[in-house]
């Protein structure tokens, strides 16, 4: 089951309190706010998650109890950079390699699949990844390592790239460097570590040159136009918790762009919790085998139809 | 003669079996009484009678599932629960007696996972889209999958077969019964729903929900029982394994069904619909596990 924000350590370690009450409907009222502007749900069995998060802000702005600091959020005149701070409690460790492998594996057994078989028809052999907000690298190693496995079966004859893109300088330069602990390795398999990864130090492995070579990595911002409209020819698009961040204007800004960069066939990934609702209505909402995808339809389409 | 005629008396042989408690008959009768003049105090003789019933009763009326409510009388889960909600589950305990603990081909828990789960979403999303009936949505979304266990009954080894082979190549169940039965629980189903005298509503559902347009009464129920299974086989609560498969949900077939009566489905957030799929998981296991494990079921 992919229930990745639970088994962050942080979460484990705040589970529910007798100081959170949980029944405070204050609760649904953040997760409300959060929802509608960052696009992140909790469900009512997951607020406890929530809570936790709410615990750490609420104890640095000194506000006694949910309901004072649903005012932080809403009310103050600090709401919009208190609201930053608390999605970045909420996406703290959601990063490391391999953290949603029910995504490679629809990617692996029915997504990948079409996109080859449609784009083998047209006499093409090349696939285009993009990671957008790839933050300190995780996600692009994790694909080029996905996609490296595949290259005697599923990809044999086919040469693939990912384009890794973040806003950040210093994420980039972690990104480049690809240098990671054990927390980023948690789910990678020994066999992958010692096939891609070298040692770095005693604690610590770098990416090793065959992933290197595969990924390029650049400074984009996701809401700059002219730099949004060179990237086309994408096959497959994440872009995780990065939307979350944005207001509703620039959210429909960069799904726009991405409508325009993805190739028709293509997908596009978000965070497991995000949701566009209310902000594209273009992308239609595909299910696979616990994940969900965006995916721009082919020309002629017609709803309804069974792939 | 067809494999269907060679099965249909096996089925009707199921309707003497002695495990089929005596219940359902006065139950059925009890509600068919208007809603507001049930004899509350008959039904709560009735599920007193058996224990089983009254710790499923309780489990459900103290589930976050439900509301939670505190309750520890029979009569105050009967309450807190609702007269539907108690015939709901006086069908799926009675339903679970029909078959032998030694002869489940899907497991007993994997099944009632998938049917409870169904069921919720059924009813969460008639509530959504304003489908004038929630509880008989998630009747409905309880039993649709009823000739799985008339399969595993009538056709017990060919049927461990049947699901090994569905798992195996990842497809869907029904059409994996379709190459091995020549028949799917879809058919199996009707005819256990029509000895059950179900109603008509219910029986659309359980013939139809894998071939929705075919339905001629119920479209709407279909529809929505249909796309709830689809979303809990797609979120860890199908048959016990993932069908390789990638689903436009708002593109299939059901969804313009269901769309003609109820356009509040076009505004339905899908995404938030599915994430709650997710955070019921845990309680619907537990829920489960604690009234159809076979050791729970053999205490009582």
């Amino acid at each position: 089951m992919n229930r990745p924000i639970e088994t962050v350590e942080t979460a484990a370690k705040t589970a529910p309190t007798e100081t959170q009450d949980l029944r405070d409907p204050s609760y649904l009222k953040i997760r409300d706010v959060v929802y509608q502007i960052s696009g992140i749900y909790h469900p009512e069995e997951k607020l406890y998650l929530l809570a936790a998060r709410c615990a750490r802000r609420m104890t640095a702005v000194k506000a006694a109890t949910p309901s004072e600091y649903l005012d932080h959020l809403t009310v103050r005149g600090s709401r919009e950079a208190e609201l930053r701070l608390l999605l970045n409690e909420i996406t703290i460790g959601e990063t490391y390699m391999f953290r949603s492998p029910q995504q490679l594996e629809a990617l692996r057994s029915v997504i990948l699949p079409q996109i080859l078989q449609d784009k083998a028809a047209l006499g093409f052999k090349r696939l285009h990844v993009w990671s957008a907000g790839c933050s300190t690298g995780e996600e692009p190693y994790t694909l080029a390592m996905f996609l490296l496995e595949l290259k005697e079966t599923l990809l044999c004859g086919w040469t693939f790239d990912i384009l890794a893109t973040d806003l950040n300088d210093n994420s980039l330069v972690a990104a480049k460097a690809g240098i990671y602990g054990e927390y980023a390795l948690r789910s990678t398999s020994d066999l992958l570590r010692r096939k891609y990864f070298k040692t770095y130090d005693q604690n610590r492995l770098q990416a090793g040159e065959e992933l290197k070579s595969l990924i390029r990595f650049d400074r984009v911002n996701l809401t700059d136009d002219s730099k949004m409209t060179f990237l086309k020819g994408m096959d497959l698009i994440f872009c995780c918790n990065v939307l979350i961040y944005f207001d509703l204007a620039s959210k429909r800004k960069v799904m726009q762009h991405f409508y325009a960069n993805l190739l028709p066939g293509g997908y596009l990934f978000l965070g497991h919790a995000e949701s566009l609702y209310q902000v594209d209505d273009r992308f239609h909402l595909m299910h696979f085998p616990g994940a969900i995808g965006y995916w721009k339809p082919p020309v002629g389409y017609v709803a309804g139809v069974k792939r | 003669m067809s494999l269907l005629d060679v099965i249909r008396p096996r089925i009707r042989a199921l309707d003497a079996m002695p495990s089929v408690p005596a219940i359902v008959q006065p139950l059925a009768e009890l509600l068919r009484e208007d809603p507001d003049r049930v004899n509350l105090d008959k039904v709560v003789e009735l599920v007193s009678y058996d224990s089983t019933l009254v710790a499923q009763c309780l489990r459900m009326a103290n589930s976050p599932l439900f509301g939670r409510r505190d309750t520890e009388t029979v009569r105050g889960a009967v309450l807190a629960l609702g007269i539907k909600r108690v015939e709901a589950i006086v069908l799926g305990c009675c339903l679970n007696r029909i078959v032998p603990p030694d002869k489940w081909a899907l497991d007993a828990l994997t099944f009632w996972r998938h049917c409870l789960g169904c069921a919720l979403v059924s009813s969460k999303m008639a509530r959504l889209i304003g489908y004038p009936d929630p509880e008989k949505a998630y009747l409905a979304g309880l039993l649709h999958d009823v000739g799985i266990l008339v399969n595993t009954v009538t056709c017990t080894e060919e049927y461990r077969r049947t699901i090994e082979q569905a798992r195996r190549g990842r497809i869907r169940l029904h059409e994996s019964e379709q190459q091995s039965l020549g028949f799917t629980h879809c058919r199996s189903g009707a005819i256990l729903a029509e000895q059950w005298k179900f109603s008509l509503d219910v029986r659309a559902v359980i013939e139809f929900h894998h071939d929705v347009v075919k339905s001629v009464t119920a479209r709407p129920l279909v529809a929505l029982v249909h796309l709830s299974d689809l979303l809990c086989r797609l979120r860890e609560l199908g048959y016990g394994y993932y069908e390789a498969i990638g689903v436009d949900l708002a593109g299939d077939e059901a969804w313009s069904m269901l769309l003609e009566s109820c356009p509040a489905l076009a505004k339905m957030d899908l995404a938030r619909l599915t994430l709650d799929i997710d955070g019921a998981m845990d309680e619907i296991v537990s829920v489960v596990d604690a009234v159809f494990r076979p050791e729970a079921i053999a205490a009582k």
